[in-house]
């Protein structure tokens, strides 16, 4: 028993350390690599040219770095519904996903904060906002609630990993890491012994930071929702846009670990820790989410709708019917109402499905970010006159583009250099787990 | 600032004496309450009507006090005792573009762009058209105010709501923030020609247009200053704008002055969007017994503005 | 700017094409501009007399003020002895000319003057010349209140060399002073003209004039560009507004659009209670972090 035990836990650990890029891992890495290149390229430019080389203008005054911005919080706020959420309700077949889910929510934040300053008329003033922010305006609100949520998350990334640094320091060999990577493992978890009092501290604190992470996720998402519900324009002025803005990131987050799951598994072999189990617990999850942001999307939708006042006809017409009803709808069934139709089924909730599911949902998921931002900026109170034609409406330009899926690929691209250094599932979690299964 | 408001009072109440001395500070208009001179102390001997010698101070001659464009601190308080308020009397105009184009050469805007916007508006299919000038509303409970992160856009003691175009990060939330559409953002760099001696900038002249910055109407402050009627209110040939003071209950279009609230009350005026609680201080005279035709304002749409597009 | 690597060959025949106005352009830079002149007559509350020159030009249609002419003013005669003063231009196109005292011989030996204005040709300008002439004149302003009644009376005399003769048929304006040089009449006419005695009386109608903190209101009565006595100004205080005391508490308060400095309390209160709670919590975290760190030493 005690043998095979140990060489299950050897085994574990053997599969579980971080792997040095294949060939597809290099080509992948160097694809993101390239896009983040050019997204920096056209920052570049628009740097030296301004604003100038976007396509926004003064109707459409705010584009896709706005929706984008939008997307990555939203994305982020997975981290706390699989960490915190899960942990906290004892939900145990989701701790090799809590990873996973911690680091695109590091990733995200970070690239939300980065595609913000992307979006300032005057970057190189961005120290105004210490020097002489305002605590009135939600933009300040903004800014305090991510840097908050940025440093609970890293915590939250970093004290479970603890454990797993000292099993890195212990497999040197296998661990496929390089002189530095030692030296990087060693700075930062050598002071863990794994000792008794050890473990009890560092239990209290996951808690406590797994209670604290949630009303900041919250916040975060929810004065995100303010920075269109404050203002007046049709489509914004919503009481249920807070909530209605988290529903739809849980969703999003919830898409995007099922993405991320399906290619950890499949490119790092990890089909005995992230089993059809995990796929099919996480589909119902999906299903649930799904229904949960369709319902305050019949809310935000409806309710206008059935009142049609005179600021909202236009924006809601073009929606429904107008310039933007083919993307509103293909966010509307490809995001919304196939993947409930689809995960309803117990063969929708394989992996392959699920995987196409995932990226279905977070794909509608951008397009519905657009579609908040930009079709309600070109429908203002006052009607659009005395500008020229290109005013009127609103395409990026390939510098926006760039920049957008630059910061995407970034990323990416940081989540997969996480993957190789770090493990991807939590070892020591994952044998613990498997010790209290074996003496079951 | 107290200091300075109780020398104003000094100023006014001295009277006819200081006006006596005052050869006019300005052109037509000897007493500006609102911008007391600082006399230089260097005294200049003249001659009067009937032949007498008198001296007066050398500050007090000139046509229009030069006045160096006022700090930044300044410009964030505001010209002190004022409540600056204006009429837009829709049934004079005939959407001649007049302000507009004043407005847009002296404050340099880019040419795609507008501070003053001339709408042709028609509220349902049954309603008449009519043309509807628009600026900045300069709201008592600004929107774009509230949502600035770094008090780039403020409102002020006389009412103005100014931007210092030399704090403002361009992050746009005020123009989403803004109902009316009143304000633009400088995209490009400028393309004004740029002529002459260039005043210093200051949030009360708005010039030169910052790129990566949001812009607007600023009420001419600095016009105000030297005792002068902001730009399109000079520049409108049918009076459709009364510009003035609250506290003084006047507004003048240059050639008529009227008590405001008598203006307001007689000619039943109105604010724009009330039912957003944004308080105005644009007020709207309605189209009623138009001194020209709806139509009238077509032709100067079709000949002037190829830009223009519905 | 992603156009621009493509357009560089239409851009350098755009060039070649510009060159040819752009000579004629030139040419027409050389050719000097025409001023519009004008010259006015002043006087304030009978006292200082002044004159403005007015020098604007036409460009693209529309009179723009010329700055910078140079601009010699002259008492009754175009001669050096007569010179009031030689000034240049301001930015709005004005020069003012006050009579200095050395004239003083020559203003008092008639009671009607001639002033005339010359610019010299330069660079810029071809030459000009404008010329006005006036009579000396006062103008003067009474009020007489009775209690409910008031009224202000306007008499205008211009002197005949020996005496002062009242003006008949002078049109002004008279009413209570407002800010931008404006005037707000005080009945239901604000345009009146002098009688036979030289006199206008204006009784006051509308009454609650706002005024400064003290109720004194500024009655003026203008007369513009009389052709016989230029432009005359008259001003005088009354104790007769309701006295006004500019209310700046909107301004002061605590209020969402406020300044950073005025904030409402209940927002700072809410904002820096859960900044303190949440970082606190963030505070403890790191805090046992570092306990964690210390036990693991130790245990080395």
């Amino acid at each position: 028993m005690e043998k095979s035990t140990s060489l299950t836990t050897e085994k574990i650990i053997l599969d579980l350390l971080p792997q040095q890029f294949g060939r597809r891992g290099k080509i992948w890495t160097g694809i993101l690599i390239s896009i983040c290149l050019l997204g920096a390229f056209a920052y570049y430019r628009q740097l030296r040219y301004g604003l100038q080389v976007t396509n926004m203008r003064d109707y459409a005054s705010w584009g896709i770095y706005i929706s984008n911005f939008v997307f990555f919080v939203a994305i982020s706020l997975v981290g706390s519904l699989i960490t915190a959420v899960f942990r906290l309700a004892d939900v145990k077949w989701a701790t090799p996903l809590t990873r996973i889910a911690e680091i695109i929510a590091v990733s995200a934040i970070v690239f939300a904060s980065l595609i913000i300053i992307v979006d300032m008329g005057r970057p190189e003033r961005f120290y105004n906002l210490f020097l002489h922010g305002r605590i009135q305006s939600p933009i300040m609100w903004d800014v305090i609630v991510i840097t908050t949520y940025f440093c609970i998350s890293l915590l939250l990334l970093y004290m479970p990993l603890l454990p797993d640094l000292k099993i890195l320091l212990r497999f040197k060999e296998s661990a496929g890491s390089g002189k530095w990577l030692q030296k990087l493992y060693k700075f930062q978890g050598s002071f863990w012994k794994g000792t008794k009092a050890q473990f009890a501290l560092s239990e209290r604190a996951i808690t406590i930071l797994c209670i604290a992470i949630i009303p900041v996720a919250f916040s975060i998402h929810t004065v995100t929702s303010w920075l269109f519900a404050t203002t007046y324009r049709p489509g914004w002025d919503s009481t249920n846009f807070g909530a209605y803005f988290i529903s739809g990131a849980f969703l999003v987050g919830a898409g995007g670990v099922v993405v991320a799951m399906y290619m950890f598994r499949r490119f790092y072999h990890l089909d005995k820790y992230i089993t059809e189990l995990h796929f099919d617990k996480m589909g119902r999850i999906v299903v649930l989410l799904s229904l949960l942001y369709l319902y305050f999307n019949i809310n935000e939708y409806m309710v206008p709708a059935f009142k049609m006042k005179k600021a909202e006809e236009g924006h809601l017409n073009e929606l429904f019917t107008g310039d933007y009803a083919l993307m509103f709808w293909f966010a509307i069934i490809t995001g919304l109402i196939v993947p409930i139709i689809v995960l309803l089924f117990k063969k929708g909730r394989k992996p392959l499905p699920m995987f196409v599911i995932g990226i279905m949902v977070v794909v509608g998921a951008w397009f519905k970010r657009y579609l908040i931002v930009t079709p309600t900026l070109l429908n203002p109170f006052l009607p659009m006159q005395e500008v020229p034609a290109n005013y009127h409406h609103y395409f990026p330009s390939w510098e926006e583009w760039s920049i957008a899926m630059g910061t995407l690929a970034g990323a990416l691209l940081v989540i997969t250099f996480f993957a190789r250094i770090y493990p991807i599932i939590p070892i020591q979690e994952t044998l613990t787990e498997q010790h209290e299964m074996e003496e079951k | 600032m107290q200091n300075n408001d109780s020398s104003r009072r000094e100023f006014l109440l001295t009277g006819l004496l200081a006006t006596m001395a005052t050869v006019g500070c300005s052109d037509a208009h000897p007493f500006t309450p609102e911008d007391p001179i600082e006399p230089s102390g260097e005294k200049v001997k003249l001659l009067s009507v009937d032949g007498q010698i008198i001296e007066v101070d050398k500050a007090f001659l000139k046509p229009v006090p030069d006045m160096p464009p006022v700090s930044i601190d300044e410009s964030r308080i505001g010209i002190a005792g004022k409540k600056f308020v204006m009429v837009i009397d829709l049934s004079r105009c005939k959407n001649t573009k007049k302000c507009q184009a004043s407005c847009n050469h002296m404050h340099q805007i880019h040419s795609e762009q507008n501070w003053m916007k001339v709408y042709e508006m028609q509220e349902s299919e049954q309603t008449a058209p009519y043309w509807q000038p628009t600026n900045c509303m300069h709201c008592d409970e600004p929107p774009c105010v509230k949502v600035c992160p770094v008090d780039a856009t403020f409102k002020r003691e006389d009412g103005i709501v100014l931007i210092d175009n030399e704090r403002c990060v361009g992050c746009r939330f005020c123009m989403a923030a803004c109902p009316y559409s009143a304000r633009v953002f400088n995209w490009e760099p400028s393309d004004f020609k740029l002529e002459g001696v260039q005043k210093a900038y200051s949030p009360e002249n708005s010039i030169p247009q910052k790129m990566g910055t949001v812009s607007k109407c600023d009420f001419c402050p600095d016009r105000h200053r030297e005792g002068k009627l902001p730009y399109c209110v000079d520049a409108c040939p049918n009076g459709v704008f009364f510009f003035g003071d609250m506290n003084e209950d006047s507004v003048t279009n240059g050639a008529e002055t009227f008590r405001f609230s008598e203006l307001i009350k007689d000619k039943a005026g109105y604010r724009l969007m009330e039912d957003l609680g944004t308080k105005p201080r644009v007020y709207y005279l309605p189209p009623v017994n138009r001194n020209f035709p709806f139509e009238s304002g077509l032709e100067t749409e079709n000949a002037t503005d190829k830009k223009v597009t519905h | 700017m992603k156009w621009k690597k493509n357009k560089i060959l239409p851009a350098v025949a755009l060039l070649i094409i510009l060159m040819v106005p752009f000579c004629t352009e030139a040419q027409k830079n050389a050719e000097k501009k025409t001023v519009s002149f004008g010259i006015s007559y002043w006087m304030n509350n009978n006292r200082a007399v002044y004159i403005i020159a007015n020098a604007k030009s036409k460009v693209d249609g529309k009179f723009q003020p010329d700055a910078g002419v140079k601009v010699s003013i002259y008492l009754d005669k175009d001669s050096s002895a007569n010179l009031i003063g030689k000034y240049i231009t301001d930015a709005h196109g004005l020069a003012k000319a006050i009579i200095p005292p050395s004239l003083q011989s020559v203003w008092n030996a008639s009671p009607k003057h001639t002033f005339l204005a010359k610019t010299e040709e330069d660079k810029f300008y071809e030459s000009a010349d404008a010329e006005i002439s006036i009579s000396k004149s006062k103008i003067l302003l009474d009020t007489v209140s009775d209690g409910e009644k008031k009224s202000v009376t306007v008499s205008v005399s211009a002197f005949n060399g020996t005496t002062w003769m009242p003006v008949s048929g002078v049109e002004m304006k008279v009413g209570v002073s407002r800010s931008v040089g404006s005037i707000l009449a005080v009945s239901d006419k604000d345009a009146y003209t002098t009688d036979s005695t030289g006199k206008a009386t204006i009784e006051i109608t509308k009454a609650k004039f706002p005024g400064d903190e003290k109720g004194n209101i500024v009655l003026v009565a203008r007369v513009d560009e009389n052709e016989q006595l230029g432009n005359l100004i008259i001003e005088k205080t009354v104790p007769w507004g309701t006295a006004v005391t500019p209310d700046n508490s909107f301004f002061d308060q605590r209020a969402l659009w406020a300044t950073r400095f005025r904030t409402p309390i209940w927002l700072l209160v809410m904002a820096y209670s859960i900044v303190i709670g949440v970082w606190g919590t963030i505070i403890y975290l790191i805090m046992l972090l570092l306990k964690i760190k210390k036990l693991g030493m130790a245990e080395a």
